[in-house]
């Protein structure tokens, strides 16, 4: 026997290397009912271990040579291509300006929205809490499309947030290590989120595709779907907030597995192949950031302030009206009232006289208000022609 | 190719490394597939690490050693992705065990037998990934044949350029 094993050495280790690593796998995958195989939702202790690992020893040379390459594109950038610098830095500076100026009509806008949400008791997720994160690495392989942020456990990131950009979504976090995680993209085949077509209101399914497209799968065909047709997140995965851009629909194809329905292929609105910053969704409680609070406290002081002001200058006026003589004098009689005194130095001027008295004349109201005299004929205005 | 004795062309001409070689070699392919596609966005048709366990298997002309280094490399690949950990590990480790059998055999001095091999081990370890993942677990795998040919090629153009340069960190006698 043991000269057997010597003799196939090469071969017996090769077979117990298989083999366990086909154990390993089979305690990884679970059959689901009729459909294909997927895997567990968490790793086994074991591989769990082996993924802190590979994390541990290939994480660092990695944040090593990012770094490098970030501190050799700033040398170039910031001491070398300054090459119009003066004329961005102007457009620049006009830009904050007007976004200044939107960003307050956008900060009020936002409040009267929750206002009127709240009224309607409509349960809406909001972004307020974000961290920024640098994207260092990827898995390496086009089969899986996702990526490791310089973030971890240690930031307070949690498995299962969202990760976005400024212009659109980017993945969710799947694996988080103490100073790392690895985000899975939603353009990987075993990614999912619920959009919505801006328009038409069309809901679907994204995902992405083999070659690491994104697409909206299994949605009913309608000719109302055109290229160009913005998509935004739904909302209803509980993991992106509603809203946020997805991308622009590129076209439409059948699909292949079930008639009836269409992919929608997407360009995706965020650059997936080449991201360097993203942004960790770490909190969607209703929170604005510490100088949006202190501002919309500064709006609110002012708001109650104009009330009050109000109500002391009524309260003026009547203090006013006490100490100043009236007009009416509850203590006197009708007839003795200062309103008939005219001893006024300056009374109002009394209407001049009509010349050809109508219906609408001060002295035809005094008519009607005394009612017409028995047996008088009513006056008739002669018509004049045009 | 000439062929000689097993044992005789093993004793003659195994390729010896430092050990330092060894170690950055091999980690350094790992950190480098997992940095590059960041670089070149979706043109990654290379498999770095898959190189490198040639390259090593076939200059040792050892099985055992190849089918370790590749089952330690494939491990270490799947663990950075997000799938199960031994779909690779069981392509890398097939590949390590056959370079390291067939570096018996031939002449590995010769570039350009290297640079095929090393093409056509590649799509060997593409199809037992595929078979493993699809046939063997049933997982909903999307393969494109493009793709890995291309891979295949591109790991030969790497091999093409990388493998003279190792040479030269040999030890000699």
């Amino acid at each position: 026997m043991e000269s057997f094993i010597v003799r196939y050495r090469n071969l017996v280790v090769l077979l117990a290397l298989l083999m366990a690593q086909l154990v390993g796998l089979a305690v990884q995958v679970r059959r689901t009912a009729g459909g294909p195989s997927v895997l567990n939702d968490a790793d086994p202790r074991g591989v769990r271990l082996i993924r802190l690992w590979a994390n541990a020893l290939i994480s660092p040379p990695e944040r090593l040579i990012h770094a490098s390459k970030i501190g050799v594109a700033a040398a170039w950038s910031n001491y070398i291509d300054l090459v119009h610098v003066r004329r961005q830095n102007e457009d620049l500076e006009n830009t904050v300006d007007r976004l200044r100026l939107e960003e307050a009509a956008l900060l009020e806008d936002a409040r009267q929205g929750q206002r009127l949400q709240a009224m309607l008791g409509f349960q809406q997720r909001y972004i307020y809490a974000t961290l920024a994160a640098q994207v260092y690495g990827s898995s390496g392989s086009d089969r899986s499309h996702d990526f490791y942020i310089d973030k971890g456990w240690r930031d307070g990131l949690k498995p299962d947030m969202a990760v976005i950009t400024a212009e659109g979504i980017v993945g969710k976090v799947r694996d988080v290590f103490p100073h790392t995680a690895q985000v899975l993209a939603v353009n990987d085949t075993t990614s999912g989120a619920g959009v919505i077509l801006e328009t038409t209101r069309i809901r679907g399914v994204l995902r992405g595709d083999a070659s690491g497209q994104l697409e909206v799968v299994g949605v009913t065909a309608d000719q109302r779907i055109q290229p160009g047709e913005h998509v935004l997140t739904a909302g209803g995965d509980l993991i992106f907030p509603r809203g946020l851009p997805v991308g622009v629909v590129k076209k439409v194809v059948r699909d292949p597995d079930r008639d009836g329905l269409v992919d929608i292929i997407l360009t995706p609105a965020a650059p997936l192949d080449r991201l360097d910053e993203v942004l960790v969704i770490t909190s969607t409680e209703p929170r604005f950031p510490p100088q949006d609070e202190k501002d919309l406290a500064a709006s609110a002081t002012e708001e109650n302030a104009v009330p009050a002001a109000i109500k002391d200058q009524v309260k003026a006026s009547e203090i006013m009206a006490e100490k100043l003589p009236g007009l009416i004098d509850p203590n006197l009689p009708p007839d003795q009232q200062p309103l008939n005194d005219n001893s006024n130095p300056n009374p109002a001027p009394q209407p001049p006289q009509p010349l050809h008295p109508d219906e609408f004349s001060p002295s035809a109201n005094d008519d009607s208000n005394t009612g017409p005299a028995p047996n008088s004929k009513p006056q008739t205005t002669p018509r004049r022609n045009p | 190719m000439s062929l000689l004795g097993a044992e005789s062309r093993r004793e003659i001409e195994i390729h010896r490394y430092p050990l330092l070689v060894y170690t950055l070699v091999l980690l350094g392919s790992l950190v480098l597939q997992a940095w590059l596609p960041r670089v070149v966005g979706r043109f990654d048709w290379f498999d770095l690490p898959l190189v490198a366990i040639v390259y090593f298997a076939l200059g040792r002309r050892n099985p055992l050693q190849g089918t370790l280094m590749g089952a330690a490399m494939g491990l270490f690949e799947d663990a950075l992705s997000h799938h199960a950990i031994g779909i690779n590990g069981i392509a890398k480790t097939t590949v390590g065990f056959l370079a390291g059998s067939v570096g018996i055999r031939i002449d590995v001095d010769n570039h350009t037998i290297r640079v095929l091999l090393n093409v056509a081990l590649s799509l060997l370890s593409s199809a037992i990934y595929l078979f493993v993942a699809r046939f063997l677990l049933g997982l909903a795998v999307e393969w494109s044949g493009l793709t890995e040919l291309l891979r295949a090629m591109g790991n030969g153009v790497i091999a093409l350029v990388l493998f003279p340069l190792l040479d030269r960190l040999q030890i000699r006698d």
